[in-house]
């Protein structure tokens, strides 16, 4: 019996903990997920980026996800009141590389990294920034790839990918990244 | 910076906003410079469940973050971590791990990979908890696959795998310093020290554990345990498309253990409390190359020793293995992997006792396996097949086959369904096969039993069937339901002989003769299911249920009578826990789990429920200090059976750590 009771009263003290626990807290610094630091960067890299003159035909700067959306609305807060220039940033969800001819700016998502070969073939010939956290993407052609580093978000660029679209980075771009592939 | 953002959160906590979903936290890294968003620490929710919502198997990931909250001190107990896992602690040093049943000290169905070497020992098919670790900082997460996986992982995968993974050198730089004390931990002591370039790097650690016997009902304190460690891991990327890892580990312990040993001349039972002197080692080297096409080949390579001194036996071993795997994409549709593996495990086992003896007792354990397995995407992302054997020839049994096939179906990105057909073996072990084990029944009149390896077992086989279902049923609840229906088949059993009289010692004994057969068949089902919750940004919530039934019987052949019984109550029938991460701010955490595990009436363990708190505390950069209560809910339980004498007590255990990591 007395064991007994003595393993209620443990419980009891169990559970209050956990009580006390929900009801003292409010404020929190939760750290925040790797598609919301993607996110952010996605909302930067326009401003060190230069494009063609032809590809800055739009009225918008539109950053485009191709295929199953990891952001959700953390894309659409980032890029809520910014610009690039005069063109405000707009974030579009599309499904076909032929949309991604109207993006500055295409994030192509690692679940679909069987096809990504095919994708980057398909946007050979045009001027949009190419970006992914898909494993090895720099090395399949893609410009700038998103790698976890030490629970940080880096990123690594193909430079010679983007110089061969028509894109100027700027050498604060450069800086940041990680590691710069420059053969093609 | 994260100054801005605790502010910003607490304006938003304060008008009320913080209550909804997510949003608070949106757009908070705005004006964000490049340098800076490269420094935001991040919490990785979403990598591997994407791939992990992928896969047709029942796999669970902890993570190294969910480790390092639940403030474990052992692999074992990480473990526990993982729904459908039964983890009971036998005593100080010993531990069963099982899956799906046939849970013991040395579960035959789990088997156990750390970075690719497997640690499930030939001599008595299963694992050696006490000597599998690592510093527990330096795991990148533990997989745990439900369910069989002989089709990639080959023999002995029949209920289960657990992939442990170290993290590469590259992320373990810097130095590592956790020292902790406690009741029954009195001392642990963690050292690493990492550094070198992206390009190459490397980390040394080395660490010690000293811990108190657990508690017994007739005081005898036996099962105290002191262990050393030692290890190295390089990471080099050579080119860029080839990485090479090399590392190694090295152990010595004292185990405190009680054996029944029976001496034969003059015939008696004697109890030996002793230690176990159990050391060991280990090289493995790992090259990857990635081929222009995003192909891949990976070769991997180790040696392995094992030196194992008990009261009544002793194994010395090395092991060499060869992997080779090569991973294709053909075409859009086709991921093909195939590979060759050779295993030459030989081992001396000598006679310690002549009431335990192995003839011969030097052997060569060889195994060599091929497979192929092709993932063909019937309709692109949503339907795919997964079709491969492998065919394994050991030296036990010769010729064996594991097919599998598996089909994933995902009808949204929120949703996977998916279901197995799979065959698995699990190979016979020295003890099964060549071990002549007497134990003394009674002086007067004298009467031995003797239980005889005749080198005719063979493998255990199952034919399992699994169906499973993930879903993103909220953007913050996830769930996963597996179910499986097991078909076993020439499961071992004992066979009583005619009984004979022997009269070696000069009295004539009565020996009644039992052999290993394989005369157990049926079938075990069951389900697991987890919730996982993250009810806010700081409070997430894992529960976990899972339930076995075992429907097993002796073949109509067999005349065991005994081990039914055992393999049914041996393992959890119902087992249930809760998981509670809480960050109180960003200095402090709070971890509580309660867990519940079902009886084992073959060992005449009850059912218990206990529960294990963590505080942790990071007041200044770089350090941390915690304090961990486990088994709080009593002064001790008994969690399994096996070791003679009275049931083992799990005693209540509190300790305090402190960590600088830097």
């Amino acid at each position: 019996m007395r064991r007994r009771r003595s393993r209620a009263t443990l419980a009891v003290v169990f559970a209050a903990c956990w009580a006390f626990v929900g009801a003292s807290i409010r404020a929190q610094t939760p750290k925040p997920t790797e598609y919301e630091v993607e996110a952010a960067y996605l909302s930067n890299f326009g401003r060190f980026i230069t494009w063609p003159v032809a590809a800055r035909s739009a009225d918008t700067f539109n950053v485009c996800v191709l295929g199953q959306d990891p952001f959700g609305p953390l894309l659409d807060a980032a890029l809520r009141g910014e610009s690039i220039g005069a063109s405000p940033m707009a974030p579009r969800r599309i499904t076909t590389t032929a949309e991604a001819l109207g993006c500055r700016i295409v994030y192509i998502n690692s679940a679909k990294d069987n096809q990504l070969k095919a994708i980057l073939a398909g946007l050979r010939n045009s001027s949009v920034l190419t970006v992914s956290d898909a494993p090895d993407f720099t090395r399949q052609g893609g410009m700038i790839q998103f790698i976890l580093d030490a629970n940080r978000v880096r990123f690594e660029i193909n430079l010679a990918a983007a110089q061969r679209a028509g894109l100027t980075l700027s050498s604060d771009l450069l800086k940041v990244a990680v590691t710069i592939r420059r053969a093609p | 910076m994260r100054f801005l953002i605790l502010f910003s959160l607490l304006l938003l906590a304060a008008t009320g906003k913080a209550q909804q979903t997510d949003p608070g936290s949106e757009g908070r890294l705005k004006g964000l410079s490049l340098e800076e968003l490269g420094n935001i620490e991040v919490v990785t929710t979403s990598k591997s469940p994407v791939k992990l919502s992928q896969t047709p198997a029942a796999v669970y990931v902890i993570t190294q973050e969910d480790i390092r909250r639940a403030g474990v001190t052992s692999i074992p107990e990480a473990l526990r971590l993982a729904p459908g896992v039964d983890v009971a602690q036998i005593d100080g040093v010993k531990w069963a791990v099982g899956i799906r049943g046939f849970e013991s000290r040395l579960s035959r169905d789990v088997l156990v990979l750390i970075d690719g070497r497997s640690v499930y020992s030939p001599l008595f098919h299963g694992v050696y908890w006490e000597v599998q670790d690592t510093l527990l900082e330096d795991i990148d997460r533990i997989e745990v696959i439900r369910g069989p996986g002989g089709t990639i992982w080959g023999a002995n995968a029949v209920n289960g795998v657990i992939n442990i993974i170290t993290r590469n050198a590259k992320d373990t730089k810097g130095t590592l310093v956790s020292a902790t004390g406690g009741n029954l931990n009195q001392g642990l002591l963690d050292i690493r020290q990492g550094g070198g370039s992206d390009n190459f790097a490397y980390r040394v650690y080395a660490k010690g554990v000293d811990q108190a016997p657990e508690f017994h009902a007739d005081n005898h304190q036996f099962d105290d345990w002191r262990h050393a460690q030692a290890g190295f891991r390089t990471d080099w990327n050579a080119t860029d498309r080839d990485k090479v890892t090399v590392q190694g580990d090295i152990y010595d312990g004292a185990a405190g253990e009680r054996a029944n040993v029976t001496i034969l001349s003059p015939p008696a039972l004697a109890n030996v409390e002793e230690n176990a002197r159990l050391s060991g080692g280990n090289v493995l080297t790992r090259w990857q190359r990635t081929l222009k096409d995003g192909s891949d080949i990976q070769l991997l390579a180790y040696y392995d020793r094992v030196n194992r001194l008990q009261a009544n036996q002793a194994e010395y071993r090395n092991t060499f293995d060869v992997d080779f795997v090569h991973h294709l994409l053909l075409g859009k549709r086709n991921d093909f992997l195939w590979g060759l593996e050779a295993r030459l495990s030989p081992a001396s086992l000598p006679e310690i006792v002549p009431s335990y003896v192995f003839t011969p007792n030097q052997r060569i354990d060889q195994v060599y396996t091929a497979y192929a397995q092709d993932t063909f995407a019937l309709v692109e992302n949503k339907l795919s097949l997964t079709a491969g054997t492998k065919l394994l020839h050991s030296s036990f049994t010769g010729w064996d086959a594991e097919p599998s096939v598996r089909v994933l179906w995902t009808p949204t990105s929120r949703s996977t369904l998916w279901g197995a057909v799979t065959r698995a073996v699990r190979t016979p072990s020295d003890i099964e096969d060549t071990l002549v084990n007497t134990a003394l029944l009674s002086t007067n009149p004298l009467e031995f039993t003797r239980i005889i390896g005749d080198g005719k077992f063979t493998s255990e086989t199952l034919v399992g069937y699994e169906i499973g279902y993930r879903s993103l049923i909220a953007k913050s609840v996830s769930l996963d339901i597996a179910t499986f229906y097991n078909q076993y088949d020439h499961l071992l059993s004992l066979e009583p002989g005619v009984p004979f009289v022997e009269d070696d010692q000069g009295t004539p004994a009565m020996i009644y003769p039992f052999i290993n057969g394989n005369g157990v068949k049926g079938s075990t089902s069951g389900f697991e299911l987890a919730l996982d919750w993250k009810a806010r940004p700081w409070w997430r919530l894992v529960t976990s249920y899972s339930f076995l039934n075992t429907d097993l019987r002796a073949a109509p052949f067999s005349e065991d009578t005994t081990t039914v019984f055992q393999d049914d109550g041996e393992s959890p029938h119902n087992q249930g826990q809760i998981q509670s991460y809480l960050d109180l701010s960003k200095t402090l955490d709070l971890n509580l789990t309660f867990r519940y595990v079902g009886a084992l009436p073959y060992y005449r363990v009850s059912s218990y429920e206990t529960g294990d708190a963590r505080i942790a505390w990071r007041p200044i950069k770089h350090w941390e200090f915690a304090l961990t209560g486990q088994n709080l809910l009593q002064p001790h339980h008994v969690e399994y059976g096996g070791d003679p004498g009275p049931l083992v007590g799990i005693r209540r255990n509190v300790f305090g750590s402190v960590i600088f990591r830097k």
